[in-house]
């Protein structure tokens, strides 16, 4: 080590200057290169550099530390506490946090008055989240240190996922299993739980498959009869209507027999009921296809948590949410933001890569090229939310409304183009996006050597061949970092996203299976536009919060696996380049 | 309006009574929604975020009963709706506060007759404090002193700190700190114009873009003291109560709200594109029924609001031709 430090030069870094501490002991007479002023040994601003780049990466350590901390640990199950108060309340509740605080002395009652002052006025207070919505009319409690009579984790209290109204927290006082009361048996609840959800999942499936087929049909139909109407004349078009109207009522025949069957089943779901009591001694008896999942929160084993911790982060990425997002999956937000991205990444490669191409190696060099390119470069500066409202008024009104008018008059005064929707929305952020692609796609030609250029116009080959077979293929690494670059920025952008059709529910992917299958005229779900909803729209802030770190948590492994994956298609392409060349 | 919202909810308050602490209650007279067939296609709302979550709870239900209705929800403030509908962007636009005359004209111009709105649900706003804030009633005065630049309701001086308001000890010299919403918000022009008087927001006033915001705002904030609607009260919070006309203080719970002695209590309106020659189509016909029916007004309680009674629902379903 010492050796090599000095064989080189003093001025090469902090290796230098342990160089020069290691030949100080040996010969002081090399002191006196040192009598320079400090700042010209570029020391102190190395010393600048590399404490500016730690501070950056412990900022973003820090911060993935926190999503990853608190997305990570939001779905393990945490236990029951039953918790008396002094004033005689009984609270059953999941603890959410704790803080210290002063409380107001005038307001304590006289006991606790000295306790508390010993502690200098500070108490301790924790956050029960107590659930019941529907009982208690909120969802948590501060519960102070001093207030607590006694507190247990009793073994008989169960935490309850509901279909609707969110968590409950209470006993099992019994169940009724096909009609038949009957006291609470563990391994018949879980059975009948099983069936009861299947049963859950038939309904939807009637509902949502076969009926919501024949409702799209339906609709199909009636538009069909007001394009025959307004295209013919009321009185041209009878015969279509009328054809039309009595497919209408063969399609209203097959779901009045859905529409049964659905019943039926409902009939039956509602012969299951379970009891639940809640610590106070108030009774709700749902019927147990409305328990999601339920489990013993004290009493449950590792294993099984294990088991609940990884069944929430599947619910999570593969179901639809409920209660109004705040639970539930985020599966339409994860598919509107992939699809959104990658139809982004579809407009925005051709022409950015073509812009490129003719300013880089067919325009004549001069003062219009650099005004466009300068034009190019400040567009990359414009706010998003600029773009956003350009994305309305011209794509959406302006374009959208006129196909509107043209291709889809019987749907108005319904827009069908004429509003926010995928479409729209990305063709906004490739707008966004196409100066990274345009600036990095030129960087990229003009790395390739000119050389190589030449060789190839030496060979005969002609403008266009020496673009496509020599100069492109070089370029391709490069252009592909500026893709990831765009796509990175597109994924993680929100505000323009919000006027030109991200919305907080959109019951319908863009893709279906009904014709013509993709819908890009639809609205979609994004998972930033989410994050923001759920943090700060939703009812209860408290109860969202954690969704947030969860959904945060998603969206950057989103966005990483989608840039891995460019990245790797880019090396693939550098190795397949590399190999080709000789 | 207000004299019907005080009168028709007396009623049903009587009629229920005060059972539970918070919870709420739903008229039982009003009918239970069933399925219809044939109803399917899209629908767009844009409009208040207060709305937002209801009308999500609303299409969930209401998709529950027609699987293949698709129900897209934006909600960015209630200025946002009267536009949306004029442009035709969107059937549904709901807000936290009446149409001004205005935009009314604005739609006219456009259709030749005026926007129809339904009152789907009744809010009251609460005047939230820190929970460690031991205020507990503030006059609408005081309010306005807080809040305004312009005190309109008569104060002498502006309120800065909390010992203006009685407030001893440590908490005598503590800055006021006010949160609100921003002005494309319905709650922010209502607010405006019941507890201001008609009056400005002083500068003072951070606007936050969203109701559960303010109440972020204020539970960090041991100063803090913000509007929203009361459905959006965490336990960091505290609801203070508002000293009515007659020197009493009231809280904003469902009976007080209803029968208007809390003074900050509104409707909820959806407006729509009605034209009054024509049937509304199936599709948002049963909407309105499926919002004025016990389902409906379950989801209602779910979002934090309080339902509507029977009187209201076939008042409403009158002006829609919906009997």
């Amino acid at each position: 080590m010492t050796i090599i430090n000095d064989q080189r030069p003093p001025a090469s870094g902090a290796a230098g200057l342990a160089g020069v501490a290691a030949r100080d002991t040996v010969a002081p007479r090399s002191r006196r290169r040192y009598s320079a002023d400090l700042s010209a040994l570029g020391e102190p601003a190395l010393w600048g550099f590399g404490g500016a780049l730690a501070l950056g990466i412990i900022m973003i350590a820090v911060f993935l530390m926190a999503v990853l901390y608190n997305g990570a640990t939001t779905f393990w199950p945490k236990p029951i506490e039953r918790v008396e108060l002094t004033d005689g309340t009984v609270i059953a509740g999941v603890e959410r946090r704790g803080t210290i605080y002063r409380p107001d002395m005038a307001t304590l009652p006289e006991e606790v008055r000295a306790q508390v002052a010993a502690d200098d006025g500070f108490a301790y207070r924790t956050l029960y989240q107590t659930a019941n919505f529907d009982l208690y009319g909120d969802d948590f409690r501060w519960v102070a240190d001093f207030e607590v009579a006694d507190a247990a984790n009793p073994a008989d209290f169960y935490y309850f996922e509901r279909q609707t109204w969110g968590v409950f927290v209470g006993r099992i006082a019994g169940m009724t299993i096909d009609g038949q009361e009957m006291a609470y048996d563990p391994a018949v609840l879980q059975r009948e739980q099983r069936a009861a959800r299947e049963r859950f999942r038939e309904i939807r499936n009637i509902e949502r498959r076969e009926i919501g087929g024949i409702n799209h049909l339906i609709e199909r139909e009636r538009l069909n009869q007001r394009r025959a109407v307004l295209r013919q004349g009321e009185e041209a078009a009878a015969p279509v209507v009328a054809a039309s109207q009595e497919r209408i009522a063969e399609l209203q025949a097959e779901f009045q027999e859905l529409q049964a069957r659905a019943n039926e089943v409902r009939a039956v779901d509602r012969r299951y009921t379970v009891t639940l009591e809640e610590v106070g001694g108030r009774q709700i008896t749902p019927e147990i296809s409305q328990i999601v999942r339920y489990y013993p929160a004290n009493t449950i084993g590792l294993l099984d948590k294990v088991g609940i911790y990884f069944a929430r982060w599947w619910e999570f990425v593969s179901a639809e949410p409920r209660e109004a997002n705040t639970q539930g999956g985020v599966l339409p937000a994860i598919f509107g933001t992939v699809a959104m991205t990658l139809l982004m990444v579809v407009f925005v490669a051709p022409f950015g890569v073509i812009t490129a191409l003719y300013l880089r190696e067919y325009a004549r060099q001069g003062r219009v090229t650099s005004i466009v390119r300068i034009s190019v470069n400040n567009l990359a500066g414009v706010p998003s939310i600029v773009y956003g409202v350009f994305g309305l008024g011209f794509f959406a009104y302006a374009m959208g409304g006129t196909i509107d008018q043209l291709f889809y008059p019987e749907a108005l005064p319904n827009p069908t183009f004429g509003k926010g929707g995928i479409l729209w929305a990305s063709l906004t952020l490739a707008l966004l996006t196409v100066p990274v692609v345009i600036v990095a796609t030129e960087e990229a030609l003009s790395a390739v050597p000119r050389s190589m250029r030449e060789g190839s116009l030496a060979c005969g080959a002609s403008k266009w061949q020496t673009i496509r077979y020599v100069v492109l293929p070089k370029a391709l690494p490069g252009i592909m970092t500026g893709m990831i670059l765009a796509m990175a920025r597109g994924a993680g952008e929100v505000a323009p996203l919000m006027l030109v059709g991200v919305v907080k529910l959109a019951p319908a992917l863009p893709i279906d299976g009904f014709y013509p299958f993709i819908h890009l005229d639809r609205s979609f779900m994004h998972l930033g536009f989410h994050i923001f909803d759920v943090g700060f729209q939703s009812r209860n802030s408290e109860a969202g919060k954690p969704m947030v770190f969860v959904t945060t948590l998603l969206l950057l492994a989103l966005i990483v696996a989608m840039n891995a994956t460019a990245i790797i298609i880019r090396n693939r392409l550098k190795r397949k380049y590399a190999t080709g060349q000789f | 309006m207000r004299m019907s919202l005080s009168l028709s909810v007396a009623v049903s308050v009587l009629a229920l009574g005060a059972g539970m602490a918070k919870a709420q209650n739903i008229d039982p007279n009003l009918p239970v929604y069933e399925a219809v067939s044939g109803v399917s296609g899209n629908l767009t709302s844009i409009g208040s975020d207060t709305l937002n979550n209801l009308m999500t709870l609303w299409s969930e239900g209401f998709r529950t009963n027609y699987p293949n209705v698709a129900i897209q929800i934006q909600g960015a403030g209630s200025g946002t709706a009267p536009p949306a509908l004029v442009e035709g962007t969107a059937q549904f636009g709901p807000m936290s506060r009446p149409m001004r005359g205005t935009e009314i004209e604005e739609f006219e111009a456009r259709y030749g007759y005026e926007p129809l709105p339904m009152r789907g649900a009744i809010d009251a706003l609460g005047v939230f404090v820190h929970r460690d804030n031991p205020v507990e009633c503030l006059s609408m005065q005081e309010v306005d002193a807080i809040f305004s630049s312009t005190r309109a309701g008569g104060a002498d001086e502006a309120i800065t700190t909390w010992g203006q308001v009685g407030l001893t000890g440590e908490w005598a010299d503590r800055p006021v700190a006010m949160y609100g919403r921003n002005s494309a918000s319905g709650t922010y022009g209502y607010f405006r114009e019941v507890a201001l008087f008609g009056g400005d927001y002083s500068a003072e006033v951070r606007e936050q873009p969203g109701s559960s915001t303010v109440i972020q705002g204020v539970a960090a904030d041991i100063g803090g003291i913000g509007y929203s609607g009361v459905g959006y009260a965490t336990a960091d919070v505290k609801a203070i109560d508002i000293r009515g006309a007659d020197g009493e203080c009231y809280s904003p719970t469902a009976e007080d709200a209803g029968s208007g002695i809390y003074p900050i209590a509104r409707f909820l309106y959806i407006y729509m594109n009605v034209d009054p020659n024509a049937e509304l189509e199936p599709l948002r016909a049963e909407f309105v029924r499926y919002v004025y029916s016990q389902q409906g007004q379950q989801d209602v309680v779910r979002a934090g609001f309080f339902p509507l009674v029977n009187f209201i629902a076939e008042q409403d379903l009158a002006a829609f031709g919906l009997n």
